[in-house]
């Protein structure tokens, strides 16, 4: 497990990126400790505030490391997003087909569905690459345009359209069987919707830690992310192994937007996603590619969502001035280099690619 | 009417006047000389997530709490929705702070305000654009929930007799005989409007062309303007516009190229003077008026409660000098005629 | 489907209006790539330009002051992405992201500060026009020469190209890496902030929030599309432009019976990049130091 420069210097970071922060709130007038305030108790003031931080993070933790996965073997996975998306369409198609089954049959086949679908459309990146050399950053982000045009039509009136009183694009409802429980009962913590997705997550992160690090793969997709001639010289082929880890990428990606639908939705809204897939690119960068990073940079991410709807309704910032301080945090933690500087270290950071655990 | 329409003209006025003195725009003042005795009426308003800037209704939701604070010396809050998950949370947010209404903005929080609902009878909701939808997708009315409705058809319907009597009387550049719309995306809350527009071409002109088309967009004013060039090459000189941001741009392609456009949802004459001759106005902002303005004074209704042509929900906006007065004439019979039921704007389109 | 819904006067014309901002955005992503950074900020120099090029030209009811306040907001903001890059040797696609998002923040919040709920008022000074196109994006058409020019017929592009490649074999040479690396991240800001420019100052004449819409990004597709070179980036962005003209101007065509659906038509820019790169593109190399924080101390 590799932790470029320590643990206490993102945590140093985000000191430093708040206290920006509270300079550009003073600016506006607004009260920065009221403001902060708010953010903590929205983050983690009350059981319920940890429950929705947690289902914000899930969806992260997920995408996160469907790009950290690709950017261990040198590829860039900007198609998170798309890859959501599939695997979203095809969880609630599924779980709206099949609703009449029981959980035991139903919630197997709906995850396979969303691993499947969500594997399926990041190897369409991965085999163009391999096979005609093209640029997996172009071909994800034109992926991730297509599916949400496709979605707008299978929603509002394709084959997946259900007429309802939603008065929104909107699929189907999934079986029972297919719905990711909510696993805090009510008694505990009242109307927590924190959903049985969050032991998903963490089986992938173990998967993830599983394969990158404890299979014969997983070594070679790391000696390929170091460079091709790095990998010649063990004796891999970087191209074959590209479409199979976009395809890994995707299933990855593919299970976190399954896990939108059964645990948060019940089924497929048009426009559903807010963008996990890329912040995820921030979540897996900040988190090193590495398991724990990316768990500790998605929750980050989470706290700043309910956080910031806290900020707004209770000490009245400006959800703008909340992305501000959001965009702060992410910029001063990527720039280590100010932070090392003032805790004193001078050891240098290798980019997370070049690394070897 | 004028009052109504003279009060949100002069809230904006006001708010962008006012615009640096600090919060952003979204704070309630609380402050100053609460009520000792009473406790004060605590209003939450809770957006989809097209912002609170999107032109439309959500700007007219918020104006609407901006004007029943000041009037109503009431407390009130705004959470902007980041995310469609954010809509439970967001919402639990404030019944969980016992607050005494909790508006929801937009058709698109339709499930969510019913889950909501559900956990605290004892706090009142209201849905602008919906009613609560459970989770297998039905209407069920809650006794909580105040479901806000409005006839965009009939709004539709009055520009469109403005359009169809310029384009009958070839009146200054409408010369060619071809109207045309626009929409976000098609749903029904665009669609309608759009419905109500042709169902009036088609009866008071019956030879005019029309033509329709979509962004699949409500942001990007490029994509907007786009169709509407392609509208205006076609022929068309009346430019309806029901896509929020995007449609923007098509009001923009008329202005460009010498046509007229019509406004949607707000007022929008001054987005191109002399070019908007007038709007089809879903007052959003009385509706939510109205809705605190019963919580405070105890008269909350739940259930559906419609805005149209009868309460003024809905009305045909500020018309611009070039329209003939006989046009006018024409919308204030057309008006008179939704109100008596003598005439129903059709809510399916018939040009798509 | 009639012949000029596909090939006609207006869908030609319609494309080079929709490939101006995306070629904007490429030439500066393909300046910036070819020095050795990644410019991810793009869209946010894009989006601070065409929110400062309309303040300032409403403000001031000029559109030259208009249009310059656009390129140096879109410069300083890429300035800040280049210290970030080159100075504190950021991981350059976070920071990128993170501009991105502070531009979109800023904007909207000074957006509304400035204008409240009304907008920008519609009193914006024009851009001039040449044969219905907008002068901006005859400069965009120009640039591309001359960029061409720049990169390969000019002794700064020479050392400009030698410092994505190689840099420490160009240090070596006596080509100041950080200073050309500085120069190069800031053109392309500026190149970004005249895209915007004509986004809010000749499209729209107003400025709405997030208006971009993710052109910045299609700029950098652009630049990998067109193997990092101007011409190649023109090809892309015209390509792009000519299937967003479609998805407009197909709107009623019909296949058989059937309508084609308007959602789908919307793909259409994306499918053809897609099955253009796959099928005559192939391969594209990057400048080998792309990307990488130059350590001018050695390891």
């Amino acid at each position: 497990m590799q932790w470029a420069t320590g643990p206490a210097v993102p945590v140093i970071s985000v000191i430093v990126a708040l206290l920006l922060g509270a300079v550009f709130v003073a600016a506006t007038g607004n009260d920065p400790i009221a403001a902060y305030a708010a953010l903590a108790r929205g983050a983690f003031g009350t059981p319920y505030d940890i429950t929705e931080t947690l289902v914000s993070a899930i969806p992260l933790v997920l995408t996160g490391l469907s790009v950290a996965v690709a950017f261990r073997t040198g590829l860039f996975n900007i198609g998170a997003e798309g890859q959501l998306l599939v695997g979203a369409l095809a969880a609630g198609a599924v779980g709206a087909r099949f609703a009449e089954l029981p959980g035991p049959l139903l919630m197997p086949l709906v995850i396979l569905a969303g691993i499947l679908a969500g594997a399926g459309y990041g190897a369409i990146a991965g085999v163009l690459k391999a096979a005609r050399g093209v640029n997996e950053v172009i071909t994800t982000i034109m992926l991730n345009y297509i599916v949400v045009f496709v979605m707008h039509w299978l929603l509002q009136s394709g084959p997946m359209t259900a007429p309802s009183a939603l008065g929104t694009p909107a699929s189907a409802r999934i079986g029972d069987g297919a719905i990711l429980p909510v696993i805090l009962p009510n008694e505990l913590v009242p109307l927590s919707r924190l959903h049985a997705g969050i032991l998903l997550a963490a089986l992938a992160v173990a998967v993830f830690w599983f394969l990158l690090w404890r299979t014969s793969l997983g070594y070679e997709l790391r000696a390929v992310g170091l460079g091709a001639r790095a990998a010649a010289q063990a004796g891999i082929d970087p191209a074959r192994r590209m479409a199979l880890v976009m395809a890994i990428a995707g299933a990855f990606a593919g299970l976190a937007g399954m896990i939108q639908v059964s645990g948060v939705f019940q089924r497929v809204f048009d426009g559903f996603s807010s963008g996990y897939g890329f912040d995820a690119i921030a979540v897996a960068l900040l988190g090193k590619n590495s398991p724990l990073g990316i768990v500790a940079a998605a929750l980050l991410f989470g706290a700043f969502a309910h956080g910031g709807a806290i900020m707004q309704s209770n000490a009245g910032i400006s959800s703008h001035l909340v992305s501000i301080i959001q965009a702060l945090v992410l910029f001063v933690i990527a720039a280590e280099a100010i932070v090392r500087g003032i805790a004193g270290r001078s050891r240098r950071g290798r980019k997370p690619v070049e690394a070897i655990a | 009417m004028k009052r109504l329409l003279a009060v949100p003209i002069l809230a904006a006025l006001t708010v962008s006047a006012c615009g640096g003195t600090g919060s952003g725009g979204a704070q309630a003042t609380g402050g100053a000389g609460t009520a000792p005795a009473a406790k004060a009426v605590r209003i939450g308003l809770v957006t989809d997530v097209g912002g609170l800037n999107d032109k439309s209704f959500n700007t007219l939701a918020n104006l609407g709490r901006q004007d029943a604070e000041k009037d109503l010396k009431v407390e009130t809050k705004v959470t902007e929705s980041k995310q469609q998950a954010d809509y439970v949370p967001n919402l639990t947010s404030y019944a969980q702070q016992g607050y005494d209404l909790v508006i929801s903005v937009g058709f698109l929080m339709a499930n969510s305000t019913w889950k909501v609902a559900k956990q605290f009878p004892n706090v009142k909701f209201a849905i602008v654009d919906g009613a609560p939808a459970d989770d297998a997708g039905k209407t069920e009315n809650l006794p909580n929930v105040a479901n806000l409705f409005f006839a965009q058809q009939e709004a539709g319907y009055l520009v469109g007799v403005i359009a169809a009597e310029m384009a009958k009387a070839k009146v200054g550049k409408a010369t060619n005989n071809t109207v045309c719309s626009m929409g976000g995306i098609p749903i029904p809350p665009v669609d309608t409007f759009i419905a109500g527009y042709q169902h009036a071409l088609q009866t008071i002109s019956p030879t005019t062309k029309i033509l329709n088309g979509y962004s699949n967009d409500f942001v990007d004013q490029q994509k907007g303007k786009e169709v509407g060039l392609r509208h205006i090459d076609q022929g068309c000189d009346i430019l309806f516009q029901v896509a929020g941001g995007s449609g923007l741009g098509y009001i923009q392609a008329a202005k460009e190229k010498g046509k007229y456009a019509i406004g949607v949802d707000a007022d929008q004459a001054d987005v191109a003077p002399g070019v908007v001759i007038t709007s089809a106005l879903k007052r959003v902002n009385k509706a939510v008026y109205d809705s605190i303005k019963s919580v405070k004074e105890n008269t909350f209704k739940s259930g559906d409660t419609f805005f149209n042509a009868a309460n003024e929900g809905i009305g045909l906006g500020k018309l611009d000098p070039v329209v003939p007065a006989s046009a006018k004439a024409a919308a204030d019979k057309a008006l008179a005629d939704i109100k008596s039921g003598a005439i129903k704007p059709k809510t399916d389109i018939a040009v798509k | 489907m009639t012949v000029d819904m596909v090939i006609g006067a207006s869908v030609l014309a319609a494309t080079l209006r929709l490939a101006a901002p995306i070629l904007l955005a490429a030439l500066g992503g393909v300046i910036s790539e070819r020095a050795g950074v990644v410019n991810i900020a793009l869209e946010g120099s894009m989006l601070v330009g065409a929110f400062v090029g309309i303040v300032a030209a409403e403000q001031t009811d000029s559109i030259v002051i208009g249009v310059a306040a656009a390129i140096i907001a879109g410069t300083l903001l890429a300035g800040i992405h280049a210290i970030a890059a080159i100075h504190w040797r950021s991981d350059q696609i976070v920071s990128g992201m993170a501009l991105n998002i502070l531009a979109l923040g800023l904007t909207s919040y000074l957006n509304f500060q400035l204008y409240g709920t009304t907008g920008t008022p519609a009193d914006v000074p024009d851009l001039p026009t040449v044969a219905d196109q907008s002068i901006l994006v005859w400069v965009s058409l120009a640039l591309v020469p001359l960029t061409h020019l720049f990169l390969f017929g000019t002794v700064s592009g020479l050392r400009l190209r030698a410092v994505g490649e190689h840099p420490r074999a160009a240090e070596t040479v006596g080509i100041g890496v950080r200073r050309v690396r500085y120069a190069a991240v800031l053109a392309s800001g500026a190149l970004a902030g005249l895209g915007g420019a004509y986004l809010s100052l000749s499209v729209a004449h107003s400025f709405t929030d997030g208006m971009t819409a993710g052109r910045g990004f299609i700029g950098l597709a652009a630049v990998i599309f067109g193997k990092w070179s101007p011409i190649g980036a023109l090809v892309a962005a015209l390509l792009f432009g000519y299937g967003n003209a479609l998805s407009t101007s197909l709107q009623g065509a019909t296949i058989g019976d059937t309508r084609v659906p308007v959602q789908l038509l919307g793909t259409l820019p994306y499918l053809l990049t897609i099955l253009a790169v796959a099928g005559f593109v192939g391969r594209s190399r990057p400048p080998a130091a792309d990307g990488v924080p130059y350590e001018k101390e050695g390891h």
